[in-house]
């Protein structure tokens, strides 16, 4: 036991990286008040005055989907799958890539101005559908982003030694949660883009140097053999039936990509905050290849890790995986940042961590930004019959960002369940995207598509809610979560159809699909 | 296995080469970008007061 906690508390985490990892946050925090005097009505605080370029709506894209969370479960992905992992990462980029260049979707919905989708919703099905929808993108986003405060929390506890200290991740928790919220009440989208950028330059110069300083610790070939010897053909290729992965698992994951891409809400925030449609699509194009960098280098650090583990650290390796029966492994997630604990000279890892701060920073702001800010827009507003006043909604939005804050703590604290979070994050993502893929394609590109078949589709999506483990078991049933939610989606699907051809819509109510270029 | 084998380690370089060069661009486009973002939040709202 005392060679196991002698382990875990290795690392070359030293004061100079302390003192990194401290002043930068406070520089954000800095800019989050400096920003906040260009803030004045909800356009500002939530789309950022419809004004981002080019560039900065790459690297605001990338900030928000390239978080803390995304290189944990990836990290977590390659521990575990190996390069068979990577497919992962290419069909995303695919799919981000045929939306840049199509235009599907993002181009129709920025050209109509609207600011979330539920908005859209509402001109195109009416009230009831934009609050329904309001409410099950909320839903399924804010379940989804539950464990990000938690996951983030055990990468800095991880990278400084801390794992074996009950103290250190309710701590960190509550101290990453405090600087978030202050910074996202205060400044809202603009001072959210800013951080992204900064996250942006931070974090990309260090996944590179940091991929080079693996590379050049373990070996480029002896970290492609070692896999070959240890996890065999599995290790690379993904379409093998009954390994980690599997063909319906890329099929479902190439859906995935193009709901992470298209249909989830902070990455869609950027689209419809794009200072005109033609953006958006060169937007989506040169993000393609951060949606696949985002993936592909923190799977390629968990593989690293494994290696590490198997080849040079017998210690970790009887904690990873213990020989003995009965003896409970070490949670996998710990893996990669305590290799890069190891790994990384002080000063770097204070670097890398302060850019993975930002990362979780730049997240979770978007996140909270989005989901606040749909239950103001898209529920409540709505409801009061849009009589509330524009710093009423601000107002309104700032509270329901603590809230939401409030309950990552505790739900970070509680959870106790399966902690692969990646199926977990893409189960919980489906609840929403499911009915919100039917909504939007049959919105934007069918004429007869219904209010009826709208609602009928968003209730079709909760059923992605079988694929979680503890749903599973309450209703006595066991199948992959990948085929529940390729099922929900075909569900959402058929019920669209169904619903409109069955109940149309008067012709007098009907609004025209979105007209395009 | 040798074609995933080649597949990913493509993917891999290729992948880290693109990021490595857009990296660059965007840092530099961005900082431009951010400028001209708080230009036209100003610009917006002097013309909303009366």
């Amino acid at each position: 036991m005392e060679n196991a906690a002698e382990a875990l508390s290795q690392t070359n985490f030293t004061r100079l990286d302390w003192a990194i990892v401290i002043i930068y946050p406070t520089i954000s925090l800095v800019i989050g008040v400096l920003v906040r005097k260009y803030i004045r009505n909800m356009h500002d605080f939530v789309c950022a005055g419809h004004s981002l370029g080019t560039c900065l709506g790459i690297a605001t894209l990338t900030g928000t989907e390239l978080g803390l969370i995304t290189v944990m479960y990836s990290a977590q992905k390659g521990f575990v799958g190996g390069f068979a992992a990577f497919h992962i990462a290419l069909v995303a980029c695919i799919a981000t890539f045929m939306v840049g260049a199509t235009g599907f979707l993002v181009y129709r919905l920025r050209a109509m101005k609207v600011m979330t989708i539920p908005e859209f919703y509402e001109r195109r099905f009416g009230r009831k559908t934009r609050i329904l929808g309001g409410l099950m993108m909320a839903f399924g986003g804010i379940l989804n982003m539950g464990l990000f405060l938690k996951v983030g929390s055990m990468f800095i506890v991880g990278i400084t030694g801390l794992s074996q200290e009950s103290w250190a991740l309710p701590a960190v928790m509550t101290f990453l949660l405090s600087l978030v919220l202050i910074y996202t009440v205060l400044g809202g989208m603009i001072s959210v883009v800013i951080a992204d950028y900064v996250q942006f330059v931070v974090l990309s110069f260090g996944l590179l140097l940091t991929t080079g300083l693996a590379i050049h610790n373990l070996g480029w070939n002896h970290i492609w053999t070692t896999i070959e010897t240890t996890m065999g053909r599995e290790g690379f290729d993904p379409t093998i039936a009954g390994g980690e992965f599997g063909v319906e698992y890329i099929v479902w994951m190439g859906f995935v990509g193009l709901a992470s891409c298209a249909l989830w809400p902070t990455a869609v925030a950027r689209a419809l905050s794009a200072e005109s449609p033609q953006t958006v699509k060169k937007q989506y194009m040169w993000a393609s290849v951060s949606f696949l960098i985002r993936f592909l280098i923190p799977y390629f650090w968990g593989i690293c890790a494994f290696v590490f583990i198997m080849t040079q650290e017998p210690q970790l390796k009887e904690l990873f995986f213990p020989a003995a029966t009965g003896v409970e492994p070490f949670i996998d997630l710990y893996a990669m940042p305590i290799f890069l604990g190891r790994i990384l000279p002080a000063g770097i890892i204070g670097i890398i961590s302060a850019g993975m701060i930002a990362a979780f920073m730049s997240t979770n702001d978007s996140y909270l930004l989005c989901w606040s800010s749909v239950l103001t827009q898209d529920v409540i507003a709505p409801i009061c019959n849009e009589k509330l006043s524009s710093k009423a909604r601000v107002l309104l939005t700032r509270i329901l960002i603590v809230v939401i804050g409030l309950y990552l703590l505790a739900w970070g604290w509680l959870y106790q369940g399966s902690l692969d979070i990646w199926d977990y994050m893409a189960v919980t993502g489906a609840i929403y995207f499911a009915g919100a893929f039917a909504l939007l394609v049959g919105g934007l590109y069918w004429k007869r598509a219904s209010s009826t078949g709208a609602v009928l589709a968003l209730l079709g999506g909760t059923t992605a809610l079988l694929g979680l483990g503890p749903v599973q078991q309450l209703v006595g049933i066991s199948m992959p979560s990948a085929r529940v939610s390729l099922f929900s989606v075909a569900l959402t699907v058929v019920a669209m159809i169904a619903g409109s051809l069955l109940f149309p819509d008067k012709k007098k109510d009907r609004p025209e699909p979105a007209q395009t270029t | 296995m040798t074609f995933w084998i080649i597949l990913w380690k493509i993917t891999l370089i290729a992948g880290l080469t693109i990021f490595a060069f857009m990296a660059v661009w965007v840092t530099i486009g961005g900082y431009f970008d951010i400028k001209r973002l708080f230009a036209r939040i100003t610009e917006s709202h002097r013309q909303e007061e009366p």
